[in-house]
Order: structure tokens, then sequence, then C-alpha cells
């Protein structure tokens, strides 16, 4: 039969990406048409990161593990007696009216009258509650040994850092990014246990009190006033994490230098080490997306 | 007289008869094709319930029902080697040459394929499902894959676009894989002989009712057609968790006239219920290979369906209607058929699915692959193992360590009680006469 140049004496059909009408002829069923992979999309979403702006957003953990240690400090302080009950009531006193006060200032609308009001009451409550239910928590722990409680103090600080949610508040306030999701309520719960525990080993009801007060108030608003800081003006929040490290980096030191050097290295560790590590890795990330992706659907399901 | 049969072919899945389903039916169907062929076919399964041991099935297909317990969605429990004696028993008494393994989530399939690849055999997986890549169960799921097929001689996908899938997830040669479509049962599926009038449009949706397949779909767009349209009444048959929020649906809108919903329509009565509509509307987010739409055209349906997965190559462009998995789309979708289904005329689709789809060329395609797996070359233990040792940093080592035990085991198999000692079972040929289509009571066994 005559051939001709290409070698074929009739021209096959050309192959169509089709799954009907058996096999097509002229192609063997494994044959790959220079179409094949087309459709493919390669890291769609990624987002490209800059080093110096990853550092910038890591200061807000390094920021929140000053915090979580300025609240051992005080423990520790109080602990060993060379903080007394007064000058802790002093401290959640002012704590509290700064805590407000930063609310107010950084509000972007206006704080209605009825709204403070409503803010006052439901503190008020919160703290009285707290004073009825101080006995309890004196004798809570007493037939548990010491080193039990510091034990699990520890590993539920731990988990309570591990799993906090680091890029939003915690408690569901106006203007706040998302609600609470599980390992948010997990580490929140942890957090307030540890206190718990430690406030149970204390001498006086006033003093347990004032250190449940002062815990309290710490790991349930700090992150909500550090959000309210950051949102209100970028700046401030870098100048107010500095000051907290310092603070807290000077209170470490004096009461023991192998700590002083471990806090170190963490806060060196979170704002310079890592977000180098995490630049570094960007380059292996493979998004694989194509026709073959589950569809998402454009609207939310409502129950 | 009957010469012996040309290739004799193990089909291995978790998921066969009594259970129903896509993966089901392929094997079901494709082996009954190759038996009638003229090759043996035996299909191993783990046991359902009571119904354990040694089971022959229409045309001599014999099934063993092994032993082993499901654990979570009908796959067996993973132990690696615990598979092992049973699969060299069967594999030495019915004499096998070709292994086939469906579906990636079977482990069953995974565990017979290396036991098989072990002993020398040669092996040929199917995969019949589109998977991710982000989330965790997929991500292991992939690197089961590429563990299986490492070292695997042939492979088949039910959609091109299936076949770019397995091969990103997999890292094979694509050269290596074969497309070869699912079919459909045309002598079952034939379209009524009276066709319902076109008074009253019949939409009709056959399908689980679970995120996957859309049902969150058909509650936003039932109602807006059942708004544009007065004469459309939708037909619902399946079940499945998102049942509550549909029935939500028809009481908001007060469509309890206007929406049937069927209940879980069992497979032999899913003609029936197709036969009474005009339209069928599939809704579902990922579809390597849509049967059902095979089964809707084949009863002279229009079909509506999603642009997700394989779908677009399914059906030529007359029979279908494709749509983006959004409300709005699906609903001018409907519109569009709605306006040309006076032009369809369901005898003369029912014929043309006869000739574009049909068991019998999916079997004769299966065989080609199995003549390129059997011509494939026997490889050693040596060379096997740098296969597996391109998986990965970690995993490729981790895989050779599996295989290196898994030839000790063999080994040690084969001296406990020789090769010689399996007593190979006779090869049984029932008749059947050729042409016949394959009965519905055929597949219906009381146990």
């Amino acid at each position: 039969m005559e051939k001709n140049l290409a070698g074929d004496s009739i021209p096959r059909p050309k192959w169509r990406k089709v799954a009907y009408g058996g096999m097509q002829i002229g192609y063997d069923d494994n044959y790959t048409d220079e179409s094949f992979l087309e459709e493919m999309v390669m890291n769609a979403n990624v987002v490209r990161r800059d080093l110096l702006k990853v550092m910038k957003d890591s200061v807000s953990i390094s920021q929140y593990l000053c915090i979580v240690a300025l609240v051992v400090l005080v423990w520790v302080h109080t602990l060993e007696s060379s903080l007394d009950e007064n000058s802790l009531l002093l401290l959640d006193l002012s704590l509290l009216a700064s805590g407000f006060l930063i609310l107010l200032l950084t509000e972007e609308k206006m704080l209605s009258l009825s709204l403070l009001l409503r803010y006052l009451l439901n503190i008020s409550f919160f703290t009285t509650g707290l004073y009825i239910l101080a006995p309890i928590y004196q004798t809570l722990t007493r037939s548990i040994s010491s080193d039990s409680i510091w034990a699990v103090t520890v590993s539920l600080l731990l988990l309570h850092l591990f799993l906090h949610d680091y890029s939003g508040s915690t408690i569901r306030a106006p203007g706040a990014l998302k609600t609470p999701n599980l390992t948010s309520c997990i580490s929140v719960n942890a957090s307030i246990v540890a206190s718990v525990f430690v406030a149970s080993r204390l001498p006086s009801r006033l003093h347990v009190f004032a250190v449940m007060l002062f815990s309290l108030q710490v790991f349930l608003f700090a992150p909500l006033v550090t959000y309210c800081i950051k949102k209100f003006n970028f700046g401030l929040h870098l100048l107010f994490s500095f000051g907290l490290m310092g603070l807290t980096l000077y209170s470490i030191y004096a009461l023991h230098r192998l700590f002083f050097l471990v806090f170190l290295l963490l806060v060196l560790l979170v704002n310079v080490v890592c977000p180098y590590w995490l630049i570094r890795m960007q380059e292996y990330k493979f998004e694989i997306n194509g026709p073959w992706d589950e569809a998402k659907l454009c609207f939310d399901i409502t129950d | 007289m009957a010469e012996p049969p040309k290739l004799r072919v193990l089909m291995v899945s978790d998921f066969f008869f009594p259970n129903f389903g896509g993966v089901e039916n392929h094997i079901y169907y494709l082996s009954q094709c190759l038996l009638k062929l003229g090759h043996k076919v035996v299909v191993m399964t783990h046991a359902y319930g009571n119904r354990s041991g040694v089971r022959y099935m229409t045309g001599g297909l014999k099934v063993y029902y092994v032993p082993w317990r499901p654990f979570v969605m009908q796959t067996t429990f993973p132990t690696v080697y615990g598979t092992l004696p049973i699969v060299r028993t069967i594999l030495r008494r019915e004499k096998i040459t070709v292994v086939h393994g469906h579906q990636a989530f079977s482990t069953l399939c995974h565990e017979a394929l290396m036991h098989a690849r072990t002993m020398g055999y040669k092996v040929v997986f199917t995969d019949h499902s589109l998977y991710g890549f982000a989330d965790v169960g997929s991500i292991h799921m992939n690197k089961v894959l590429q563990f299986s097929l490492a070292d695997i001689d042939q492979a088949i996908c039910v959609s091109h676009t299936s076949k770019e899938n397995t091969v990103l997830r997999s890292g094979l040669s694509p050269a290596k894989v074969f497309m070869i479509p699912n079919a459909v049962d045309t002598a079952m599926f034939k379209p009524a002989s009276v066709r319902p009038s076109t008074d009253i449009i019949t939409i009709v949706v056959i399908s689980r009712l679970v995120y996957r397949k859309g049902a969150d779909l058909l509650v936003e767009v039932i109602p807006e057609v059942c708004r544009l349209y007065a004469n459309v009444r939708f037909v619902v048959g399946g079940d499945g968790p998102k049942h509550v929020r549909l029935e939500e649906m028809r009481e908001k809108h007060s469509l309890q006239d206007r929406v049937e919903m069927l209940g879980a329509v069992p497979h032999s009565r899913v003609r029936s219920v197709l036969v009474t509509g005009h339209i069928f509307l599939n809704s579902s987010l990922t579809e390597a290979f849509c049967i059902a739409i095979l089964e809707a055209a084949s009863c002279g349906l229009l079909t509506v369906s999603t642009r997700v997965g394989g779908v677009p190559e399914v059906l030529p462009d007359d029979m279908v209607v494709l749509a983006e998995p959004d409300p709005d789309d699906m609903v001018r979708a409907i519109e569009k058929a709605i306006s040309i289904l006076p032009s369809i005329n369901p005898e003369e689709m029912h014929n043309r699915m006869k000739k574009l789809y049909s068991w019998q060329d999916v079997a004769k395609r299966t065989e080609i692959v199995y003549d390129r797996a059997l011509k494939c070359s026997n490889r050693s233990l040596l060379e096997r193992l740098s296969r597996f040792l391109s998986c990965g940093a970690w995993a490729g080592k981790l895989f050779c360590m599996v295989m290196i035990l898994d030839y000790l085991l063999w080994q040690l198999l084969q001296l406990l009680q020789p090769d010689e000692d399996i007593e190979e079972a006779p090869d049984i040929r029932l008749g059947y006469h050729r042409g016949e289509g394959l009965k519905e009571e055929d597949k219906v066994r009381n146990v």
C-alpha cells in the first residue's frame, strides 16, 4: 500500500478526551496526549511571605509568652511570700483599670454608657463570685502533694501555650476575628485550672482571691486587650511588646540566671529562627489543583 | 472440547456483592464478560456477615469470601502480612496468572497485590475514585498508593481525569496507565414502552443523600425550579444524612405534592424509578466516572449534571447538559434541558447508548491490558527493591523493609507448606448461551 511521508496510509482521526465510543481508532488505551495535565494548576493559593513581615507577626507570639511568664513570676513571688496580699489586690485593680482604659481609648466607635455599665456589672458579678468561692479553692488540693501540683500546673501551662489561638481573641468581642474553636477553648480551660491549682497552695483566703482574680484577669482579658492595641496602631503594639519583653527579662534575671537564659533563647527562637526557617521551607511548597478536585460550595450551609 | 482458559484472573477488592455500588458492579460485570470470552475469573473479597467461604455465582464465577472482618467503611483491618497465607493458597489452588486489584481505598486489595508481587505474579490495578492532595487522609492514602503502584505491571483508570489524578498521586509513568471506562448493562436499563406524558415534566434524582453527592445543591435548586415552572415535579430516591435537610426544604416551601421522597431504592428497582422521569439530575461535587448518568441515558432520560471530575467525558454533548456546581447555573441548565426536551427520543438515545458503551468492549480492552502485563519481564527481588527506594527518603527504606519481610515470610511458608502440597482446584465450566444479556435475577442470591 502506498505510504505517504508521514508513514500512515490513512490519517488517524484526532484523539478526543472522551470515554464513550470504545477504543479510539489508531490510539492505544494508554495513549498520552500533549494535553495531558494541561488543566493542572500549581501553587495557586500559596501566599508568598516576606521575612520582615513574618518577624513582625511573630512578635505577637513572644508578647503572649512574656505575659504568661509574668503571671508565673507573680505566682512564684506570692508563693514565696515576697508579695503580700494587699499589693496583689492593688495590682489587680490597677490592671483592671488600665485594661478598661485601653479598651476605651482604642475603641473605634463610641462606647455607649449602657454598654459600659453592662461591662462594669459583669466585672462586679465575676469578682463577687470569686470572693465567695475563694474558701473552696483554698482547701481544694490539701490532700494532694506539692510535687503533683507543680507537675500538673506546668503541663497545663504548656498545653495552654501550645493550643492558644495567637491570631485572634479567645473572647468574642465586638469586631473580633472569629468565633473560638475547640483548641482555644481547651487552652483557656487549661490556664484556668492551672491558676486554681496554684491558688490552692496559698495560706489565706484573701491571698487565694487576689491570685485567682489576677490570673483570671490576665488569661481571659489579655488576649482581648492586646488585640485591641494591635488593631489600633501596629507601632504601639510593637512598642508595648518590646516593653513587656524587657520587663519580663529583667524580672526573670532577678529571680534565676538559668531561666533568664532559657527564656532569652526561646524569644530569639520564636522571633528570629522560626521565621527564617519558614521562609526557607516555602520553596518546597507544591500545591496541586485541577479538574479532579472536589467542588467547593459557594454558599453557606445553614442548618 | 473446551480448551483450557487462556487467562486466569483473580479479582481482589473489599467491595463486592452483596454490597451494591459502582466498584461492585464493575467487578461483577467485567468478570462475567471475561468468563464469556473464555477466561477463568475468581473473585476474592472479605466475608459479609455470615456469608463466608466459597460461593459460586452466575456463569461459574467463584467467589472467595475470606473470613476477615471489615472494620471501617467495608474495608478489612490492615494487618500487612496476615493475608499472605490465604492469598498464597488461593493463587496456587486456582493456578492464577494475573491478579487484578480494585479501588485504592481497599486494604485487602493492596495487601493482595503486595503478596502477589512477592510471589512473582503479574499484577494490574484499577482505580475507581478521585482523591485530593491536601488533607491528612488523602496524604496517607496517596503514600500507600505510591507503595502499591511502585512495582505494578499495568494500571487502569476509568476516565482521563482519573488517569491524570492517579499519575499525579502515585508517580506512575503515564504510559503504564490505560483508560478503560465503566459501562452500563443496556439490556437491563431500557426506556419505558410508553413514554410518560410531557405535560408534567418529571425530574429524577437518585443518589445517596450525602455532602459529596451534592445534596446541599439540591436543597437550593429544587425550590427555585419549582417556582419558575408550574408543571415540573421532582422524584428523589436515596437516603442519607442530608435527608433531613431535604424534608425541611419540602416543609418550608410547601412542596409536598411536587417533590416525592422515595427513600432508599434497591438496585433492582432503579430502572422502574428512572422510566417515570424525563430528566435526570446529578449534583455530585466529585465523580471519577458517573455510572448513574449512563443508566439514566440508557433509559432515555436527558441528563443535567455538574461539571466535575470525569463527568464531561462520559456522554456526548447532545445527551447531557453540564453546569457549574452553583445553584444559579444549575437552574439555567435545567431550563435549557426543559427547552430541548421535546427533541429527545428515548428509544434513539437507548440505541445510541448500546453502541457507545458495552461491558463486552470493556472486557476486550481489559484483556489487552492483561496480555501487556503478562509480557512484562520478571523482576528479581533486588530490582524491585530499587523501585521502592525512589518513593521517598524515609518511606522508601520503610517500604523496602516491608517487602523484604514479606519475601522472608513467603519463603518460610514455602518451607512449612510446600507448593506441591496445595491442592489444585479443577476448572468447572458451566454452560451458557452466547448473546444472552445479564439478567437481573442472576445477581440476587438468597444467603
